[in-house]
């Protein structure tokens, strides 16, 4: 059972560098193919496309924890949640600005929120929410992206 | 090259171009493991899932994501998007190659979208769209929104 007492919780900031190669690695994970002819992967296409250089596609971000922040486990533990229950429920992304290699990505989360609801078909027992949000800012100060997501214990 | 989507062209109402991606394989969950760095071995490590009584390992709830992502992005050019949500409803087992028969359409997934809102705000002409992405057998997998400034 999450630990409520972790609400307002913020966890040690941590760094990413991102990478060319990872952004492709990604893309090419998502879309189920290799493509070389996409704004993730050649800088003249992201530049026809009206873009500085390559852009990360929209859920490159996750990378971001799951790589540069020692994984989720950690913070998992820390907020007493128990593994086996645990489902991912809502994950919700704001854009601010455009991320591309070489950019340097602090990101700083924080609990915002945890309460329950009782389960519709078994009264008296209740699924557990903690809502975690993450602010990305770039090596020049600027917020790039601002997450939010919603871990579930059922 | 994605083509340009324009405000006035835009309505409520509007239908998203319908998406389907290739049938999930569980090579493709290793590889999104590999790309993310989610290696949570409930995607895919059989032995671990039958501990939970599981008979297969699942998709990663945000690799439907990524696909969904891809969805979105091969309609509105990727620069324009603002927010992007979802609420995960269910979860993608992979298709099994000795039996793509009965599996296959478990594994696939459709992305479908609708606009429900459209308005200016400042200097700003913006959309929201709701999004649905559900397998060949109609089990819905998330809902979600996403919202884009458009020229």
């Amino acid at each position: 059972m999450a630990d409520k007492s972790k609400l307002g919780t913020e966890f040690p900031t941590f760094t990413y560098e991102v990478e060319k190669g990872k952004i492709a690695e990604f893309v090419m994970a998502i879309s189920q193919k290799e493509g070389k002819d996409q704004i993730y992967v050649s800088k003249d296409v992201a530049k026809k496309e009206g873009y500085d250089d390559i852009v990360i596609s929209p859920t490159f971000q996750t990378c971001f924890a799951l790589w540069g922040g020692g994984g989720l486990m950690p913070m998992i533990t820390g907020l007493g949640i128990n593994l086996g229950r645990l489902l991912h429920g809502e994950e919700e992304y704001e854009y601010l600005k455009p991320i591309h290699p070489g950019d340097v990505i602090t990101c700083k989360t924080k609990v915002v929120d945890m309460y329950e609801k009782e389960k519709k078909n078994k009264p008296g027992s209740f699924m557990e929410f903690t809502v975690l949000e993450t602010e990305m800012k770039n090596q020049r100060g600027e917020v790039v992206i601002k997450g939010r997501s919603t871990l579930v214990e059922r | 090259m994605t083509k340009e989507v324009y405000y006035k062209d835009v309505n409520v109402g509007t239908e998203m171009p319908s998406f389907t991606s290739d049938p999930i394989t569980r090579t493709h969950l290793v590889r999104y493991a590999g790309a993310s760095g989610d290696f949570n071995p409930l995607h895919h490590d059989n032995t671990f899932v039958a501990l939970f009584g599981l008979p297969n390992v699942i998709a990663h709830g945000m690799l439907i994501m990524g696909i969904t992502g891809r969805a979105i992005t091969s309609w509105i050019p990727q620069k324009h998007m603002t927010k992007y949500k979802v609420r995960f409803s269910g979860m993608t087992d992979p298709m099994d190659l000795n039996d793509a028969a009965n599996t296959t359409n478990r594994a696939t997934i459709t992305v479908k979208g609708k606009v429900v809102k459209k308005w200016e705000e400042g200097k700003d002409k913006l959309i929201e769209c709701e999004i649905e992405s559900s397998d060949g057998n109609g089990n819905v997998k998330l809902t979600g929104t996403f919202v884009a400034a458009l020229p």
